[in-house]
């Protein structure tokens, strides 16, 4: 499977998701993507629910409290002006939240896919234009160079008793500092490098070659396979209710 | 237009926006700024204002898909970033010559800085609010989601209450974030702003 089959897998199973199918379309989905996960991901799935999990039972947690703990109705009663209960709170914030940790779990299946390919290698695959292939793969370096550059800036200002490691007002106040520290250090190394490494090292040409060099096709082997099920079962799930409801 | 000085922006402007979510959480702010790069590229390109547009829409949607990865609810304020970068290009562009060379202490710069982040927060929460309506059910994990709450207790609609929690809370985000970009780009060095508006020269291999 390419990573645009599996991008373009993983858009159409969220849009899925998101249209809120009823309980036959979504259980056609739920076995749809284990599908994906028990062939295309095999072991890794487990950690895509785990990290998929990590993200959405904190929100949950919040969510609960909020709805369930202090307004103590759903939406749909609060329109209705009717009666409202927890009960129909909490039903409500698990439908948001199953929503939720589906959309994060097919994301995390899409990238842990290629968990064996470097950023640099998925990027390259993609049928992308060589102009965005290139801004991609310098933004990734850059993160790093800014991670490197907010770590040493935080320290050094945590030093200087400018920055506190804890919540503080001191933080609020000279947070300007270390952001401008980092942006001074990103431009610094930035300006350096076009104006004196790139051009003598030819570093964009060779960067256009290696990323033009693949020539990645659209679509090809597995995904012949999965994107003309997908789609045929995307039409099932939209359908599959309505049917019964007749 | 898309000079490799300007791509170079794009990505700077992505990375800033990915890599303040770190700032962010390691001071443990009670903020997001996570537009500062989308703002602070229409300002170098300015006066160009097209051009200030197409790359921080460019560095905004950069940002959300990488950042996606982390956080995987954040791609879906993709339309808001479009917004930020319109707004920006339209009127923060505008202030880009008080924010470069006026005083900060000064009531144009001060004044700039509260239009250009007030005009953003409301616009960026009127874009904003469907998606959190929808997708999280008007209760995203900030503390902006107790306002909403409060609205509801009240006896709110749903969609009036996050409306109304984002106009609250969007508003001073962004003037801060209207103040951080103004700051950068004041710190920014001439010679960068010089190659953002130098022709592309012929490559030369």
């Amino acid at each position: 499977m390419t990573p645009n089959g599996a991008f373009t897998l993983g858009a159409i199973l969220i849009a899925l998701g998101m249209g809120v199918p009823g309980p036959r379309g979504v259980a056609v989905l739920v076995v749809l993507t284990l599908a994906f996960a028990a062939i295309e991901v095999r072991g890794a799935s487990v950690i895509a629910l785990k990290r998929a999990a990590m993200v959405v039972l904190p929100l949950a947690g919040f969510m609960v409290v909020v709805w369930v703990g202090i307004v103590g109705e759903s939406p749909a009663q609060i329109a209705a002006d009717s009666a409202g209960t927890r009960a129909a709170a909490l039903a409500y914030v698990a439908t948001l939240c199953g929503r939720l940790f589906f959309i994060v779990a097919v994301i995390q299946l899409v990238f842990l896919r290629f968990a064996k390919l470097t950023p640099l290698q998925v990027i390259r695959a993609l049928a992308l234009p060589t102009t965005l292939k290139r801004v991609l793969v310098i933004t990734l370096s850059l993160i790093g160079t800014l991670r490197h550059a907010i770590d040493r800036a935080h320290i050094a200002l945590i030093a200087a008793g400018t920055l506190t490691r804890s919540p503080s007002w001191r933080n609020m106040i000279h947070s300007w500092r270390l952001i401008q520290a980092v942006w001074l250090s990103a431009i610094t190394i930035m300006v350096g490098r076009m104006r004196d490494k790139w051009p003598v090292e030819h570093t964009i040409a060779r960067l256009d070659d290696m990323l033009d060099d693949a020539g990645p096709a659209w679509f090809s082997g597995d995904d012949r396979i999965w994107l003309p099920l997908t789609l045929g079962a995307a039409v099932v799930i939209l359908v599959a209710d309505r049917i019964g409801a007749v | 237009m898309f000079t490799t000085p300007r791509l170079i922006l794009i990505a700077l402007g992505a990375a800033l926006n990915c890599a303040i979510g770190t700032v962010v959480y390691l001071l443990k702010l009670p903020v997001f700024l996570d537009s500062i790069g989308t703002i602070l590229v229409a300002l170098l390109l300015a006066p160009d204002r097209l051009a200030a547009f197409l790359c921080s829409w460019a560095a905004g949607w950069i940002g959300l898909a990488l950042s996606g990865l982390i956080n995987p609810f954040l791609p879906w304020f993709a339309m808001t970033d479009v917004a930020i970068s319109l707004v920006a290009a339209l009127l923060c562009v505008g202030a880009a010559k008080t924010f470069r060379n006026g005083l900060v202490e000064t009531p144009p710069f001060i004044g700039q800085v509260l239009l250009c982040g007030i005009v953003l927060g409301v616009v960026s929460a009127v874009i904003s609010v469907p998606v959190v309506v929808y997708l999280f059910g008007g209760v995203t994990g900030s503390g902006s989601a107790l306002v909403v709450a409060v609205f509801l207790k009240s006896g709110q609609h749903l969609m009036s209450a996050a409306m109304l929690s984002g106009l609250a809370s969007d508003p001073p985000d962004k003037i801060l974030q209207v103040l951080f970009a103004a700051l950068l780009y004041r710190a920014t060095p001439g010679e960068f702003i010089a190659m953002l508006r130098a022709r592309e020269p012929e490559p030369s291999r």
